[in-house]
């Protein structure tokens, strides 16, 4: 009797235990109202813990009883408070920054390292507005992308070029997205900046690998840039002025206080110093950040946002160009109950450009356009498993050129290539379960499909080959068409779909310490057909489809994440292999503008990579920073498959244009005091992968080059240190302007960096010569920076 | 169209703060290979019969010194439909000619070539050319409204697929700018192609005056060695820029029969071709 007594009390304090509670709300700036993502809330010495998502919602589950919630986030004081937890219940939770200076040094792991050494997710790394705006920059222009190249594993083709690579992997193999939109092209000025305004922008993560199961479309990596919100406590303007651009940003209360939004617009002028100096060419970009919101009541909120940026190249008047982005969301967050988060996107974006040809009197444009629906679940079940769900729907609509005669003697007959739709989706389901109080998975599925819609009318080749190979010339050259065939709008030329399994686990080793694994498998359906060493705003977006194959990713990765000196210092090892099929290659000689039949130029490739990525990092302190090592290699190769013959390259690996073997970078803050903070970077990479000749030889009286194998020679090294210097004025403390100077010297010792190098003879001497191309040499630049 | 990238990096480069400069590099040295320059080109009006054929060895891309003539070859070109043969002559200077050549439009050809017991062999059809309606000069065309600049005009054939070769060379200079051109997106039009040179303090160019005087030459060319000739002059204007094409290993079209992984450098090409002079006003 004693026994049983003794069990039903065991058994009811065990059913007591089963009774949980939810505490759940959203972290939030004291200051301005804006939401925090990925601030740590957690019940002090238990293991139960979350991270804010990115609308800063939390939700914590616990048996009934008193504990202490403290919410942290790198840069903000702790916030504590002790709660009876003996029913759900849900409230806002304010953050204070530790110091209100302008110039604050901020740099924040994932997330505060508390949670980072026990969550599955690796390979990942978010930056803050403040980290960015803090690093030395070419011309004193703030720049998201080239911040994120300071990153292990992270690279670009050099100061001429568009978007970044990420772990060897092709600029077209990102997915950008800002507030949610696919950003199709990252750069201004082909690459010089980048499209983003840091005083719209509140934080950026980037997954390089161990994707989650919600994203997917790019097998490379994504970039996940959110806008602000805008001030929801008092209205503020920001704003800087520069050699390149100025810039202007106001924000402020809306709607009785229901809500609040922000405007932000930049502009570059140096073309119009350019213009008074007689120079006869002008370049020239702008763009425009809006963002507003409205809260509906305590579980519902309206988030509207947009993006409209554009470049204008005038060379001569003879040859006009123009290009951009625009793109909007309207977002719809609902809170079910303490813990079902949901958010339903509504999405559109649009890449466009222009070029207007004088001497050939032709005018040619093209775009890719796309709708976005998206409907995205967190569930968080219980303290040891919180679920992710959803859903989502791209519609594309390719328009990969135009051409019309401008004037009567123009000798270009009107064209117009052949339109293209397709629509891709998505169905996730994404668990993070808490398997002891050491080890953490994080499994997910994703199912995407593809399907190539018509509308369009498709060749058909001789023995169905759209490239054939010569095997007495031993060349690649387009196959014969023998007929077409006709899609009708409502057929559906191709479809594809691919279970996409994603995996993380994490096994803390110590309170500071832990190891982690992952695999993931992406798939890509859109591609950026682009033949030249870099890629220019000018390439066009092709769909998956009878002849181009969807790209499938799959990464393997493992790592070990140590924190170090009472958390000031943190140690990230991590080695990576990763596998792309299908990787578009292209012929000897392959001509891509103006094709409406592209898969005569390509072949299905596939490429390979593979790397060790060190990272120390210190943020706290008055120094903070980070060094970056990446050793890596990145390969591809196209084997004849259909086309017959050995391939592209003789079907031998080649080394991508996006390898380098070494890559270290130094980014790092000194906080001298209240008034000056100094600033500087060092990079040094090896020399991009470049074909150099291996002798020449005469022909039509000329000198012919004879080129090696792709990509089997190097230029030279790049290395490069840039300085800065921000000086911040004592200010009253009722003045409610602060400003602060920002001097910034790039590439300090003017080191000719080569974008490229190419060979050709000397006119006047006949001799052969290689000639160096260098972008920047020593660049000093001043910007002034205000907030109001 | 391909020019587009071009024009873009140009105005990069002139915009920005970016230089150019020779440097010294260390390069890798292939083996010599033959080098086979038969262009047959019949000049419209003319019988044609003479004709030159080149041979010569490559050598490392640095290497100053003159060209390695080849001499002791066999060198014949044969007639394919009637089995004709005509024998080229060593002159012994890296030349063999022919003052008995017969030229037949639309004609196929085989080139053989015997060079250190290896035979090359290569197969081309002469191709027929238009007119060149008018030359024209002008400020307005070309790339830069105030430099002058020479315009060819010709009738592109609407029956056919067309491709040309065009040279424009400035008397005086070493060597000739060299176009390919097809009518993919003017099939059947009144074709155009400008020459226009810059003023630029490096090279020495200077913009065209009155009293210059242009060579020009206009040739029909196969579909096979316009491929060929797009990659050769794309490379000669941006070989590794960071806009062109990645720089690959032409391959012409003479084959050896004998060692096929040692093909020759050059071509064997047979073009109907048109020339004028041009003299700026």
């Amino acid at each position: 009797m004693k026994q049983l007594s003794l069990l039903i009390i065991l058994f009811t304090s065990l059913l007591s235990a089963q009774e949980n509670y939810t505490i759940s709300g959203t972290i939030k700036d004291v200051n301005n109202g804006e939401t925090v993502f990925g601030a740590s809330a957690y019940f002090k010495d238990t293991t139960t813990g979350v991270s804010s998502n990115e609308y800063g919602f939390f939700s914590l589950t616990a048996p009934k009883g008193t504990y202490t919630l403290i919410v942290s986030y790198m840069g903000y004081t702790d916030y504590s408070k002790t709660i009876v937890l003996d029913q759900n219940q849900s409230f806002d939770i304010e953050l204070t920054e530790n110091s209100t200076q302008l110039d604050e040094v901020v740099i924040t792991s994932e997330e505060s390292e508390q949670v980072s050494i026990k969550k599955p997710q690796m390979s990942v790394t978010k930056l803050n507005a403040t980290t960015i705006k803090q690093m030395p920059v070419v011309l004193g222009e703030v720049d998201l992308i080239k911040s994120i190249q300071m990153l292990p594993g992270v690279t670009n083709n050099g100061e001429a070029s568009s978007g970044f690579n990420v772990r060897g992997g092709a600029a077209d193999q990102n997915l950008v997205l800002l507030d949610e939109a696919i950003i199709y092209n990252t750069s201004h000025l082909l690459g010089f900046f980048s499209v983003f305004n840091a005083d719209a922008i509140k934080d950026v993560k980037l997954y390089k690998g161990g994707i989650p199961a919600r994203f997917g479309g790019r097998v490379s990596s994504v970039l996940d840039v959110r806008q602000k919100d805008g001030n929801n406590k008092e209205f503020a303007l920001t704003g800087g002025v520069g050699i390149i651009s100025s810039r202007l940003a106001a924000e402020g209360p809306l709607y009785n206080d229901k809500g609040s939004f922000l405007v932000a617009g930049r502009s570059s002028y140096a073309h119009l110093f350019l213009k008074m100096a007689g120079e006869k060419n002008s370049l020239s970009f702008y763009d425009l950040n809006l963002k507003t919101n409205y809260n509906i009541n305590d579980s519902n909120k309206i988030f509207l946002s947009g993006y409209f940026g554009r470049d204008n190249f005038d060379f001569s008047g003879n040859f006009k160009s123009n290009y951009g982005n625009l793109s909007g969301n309207l977002r719809w967050n609902k809170i079910f109950n303490e813990k079902l988060f949901s958010n339903l996107s509504l999405i559109y974006s649009k890449y466009d450009y222009q070029v207007i040809f004088d001497a050939e009197q032709l005018d040619w444009v093209s775009d890719i356009k796309n709708y976005n629906v998206k409907y995205d679940f967190k569930y968080f079940t219980s303290p040891k498993i919180s679920f992710d769900f959803g859903a989502s729907t791209i519609y594309y609509e390719f328009n990969p050129g135009e051409v019309k005669p401008t004037g009567d003697d123009s000798s270009i007959n009107y064209l117009k290539l052949d339109q293209k739709r397709a629509l891709e989706s998505g169905l996730y389901l994404n668990a993070e379960h808490k398997i002891t109080d050491v080890l953490t998975a994080e499994y997910g599925i994703r199912l995407s499909t593809f399907s190539r819609l018509g509308g369009q009318t498709l060749n058909e080749y001789e023995n169905n080959q759209p490239v054939v190979y010569n095997d007495v010339l031993g060349v690649y050259e387009s196959g014969t068409a023998i007929g077409e065939t006709v899609y009708k709008k409502d057929d559906e030329i191709e479809s594809y779909s691919n279970l996409e399994p994603r995996l993380a686990l994490s096994y803390q080793i110590n309170e500071n310490s832990s190891v982690k694994a992952s695999y993931n498998k992406v798939s890509q359906y859109i591609h950026l057909l682009s033949n030249t060493a870099s890629v220019s705003p000018l390439d066009v977006w092709a769909p998956s489809g009878k002849f181009i194959k969807p790209q499938i990713a799959d990464q393997f990765a493992m790592g070990y994440f140590r924190n170090l000196r009472d958390n000031s210092l943190a140690l990230e090892a991590e080695v990576y292999y990763k596998t792309v099929d299908n990787r578009i290659d292209y012929i000897d000689g392959s001509d891509l503008i103006g094709k409406n039949n592209i898969e005569t130029q390509i072949l299905n490739g596939e490429s390979r990579a593979y790397g060790l990525e060190l990272l120390l990092r210190k943020s706290k302190g008055d120094f903070t920073g980070w060094l970056a090592y990446t050793l890596s290699k990145s390969e591809q190769r196209a084997l004849g498959g259909n086309a017959g013959g050995p391939g592209i390259n003789n079907g031998n690996w080649y080394n991508t244009a996006y390898d380098r073997t070494h890559d270290i970078s130094f980014t790092g803050a000194y906080k001298w005091n209240d008034k000056w903070t100094f600033g500087t970077n060092l990079v040094f990479q090896t020399g991009r992968p470049a074909t150099f000749p291996n002798g020449q030889y005469q022909y039509e009286g000329q000198s012919i080059a004879s080129y090696s194998e792709r990509n089997a020679n190097r230029l030279t090294n790049y290395h490069r240190l840039d300085i800065s210097a921000i000086y911040t004025p004592n200010r009253k403390p009722d003045n409610k302007l602060r400003g602060e100077w920002m001097f910034g010297i790039y590439n300090v010792y003017n080191r000719k960096n080569a974008a490229s190098i190419s060979f050709g003879q000397n006119k006047d001497s006949g001799e052969n010569e290689a000639t160096r191309t260098a972008i920047f040499g020593i660049v000093p630049s001043v910007t002034y920076n205000f907030k109001f | 169209m391909t020019t587009l990238a071009k024009y873009i990096f140009l105005v990069i480069t002139l915009t920005f703060m970016s230089c150019e400069d020779v440097i010294d590099l260390d390069l890798p040295a292939a083996a010599p290979r033959l080098v086979i320059e038969a262009s047959l080109d019949w000049e419209k009006g003319t019988l044609g019969n003479e004709q030159t054929i080149k041979l010569s060895l490559s050598k490392p891309y640095f290497d100053a010194d003159g060209i390695t003539a080849v001499i002791g070859s066999s060198v014949k070109v044969t007639n394919d439909t009637d089995g004709t043969v005509f024998v080229f002559i060593d002159q012994n200077n890296g030349l063999y000619t022919t003052d008995s050549f017969i030229p037949i439009l639309n004609q196929s050809y085989t080139l053989e070539v015997i060079h250190n017991g290896d035979t090359y062999i290569a197969h081309e059809t002469l191709m027929p050319v238009v007119d060149i309606q008018d030359v024209r000069q002008s400020l307005e065309g070309g790339d830069d409204d105030e430099a002058l600049d020479v315009t060819i005009y010709f009738n592109d054939p609407i029956a056919e697929t067309n491709f040309y070769l065009l040279k424009f060379k400035e008397q005086g200079d070493l060597f000739p700018a060299l176009f390919d051109l097809k009518d993919e997106f003017t099939n059947g039009n009144q074709m155009s192609a400008y020459f226009e040179k810059f003023n630029d303090e490096e090279s020495d160019e200077e913009e065209f005056v009155s009293g210059d005087v242009v060579d020009i030459q206009f040739y029909g060319v196969s579909q096979q060695y316009y491929n060929y000739l797009h990659i050769l002059i794309g490379q000669l204007n941006s070989g590794g820029g960071p806009f062109g094409s990645t720089p690959v290993g032409l391959k012409g079209n003479c084959l050896n029969t004998s060692n096929p992984s040692k093909t020759a450098f050059g071509y064997f090409r047979l073009t109907q071709v048109v020339q004028t002079s041009y003299i700026f006003q």
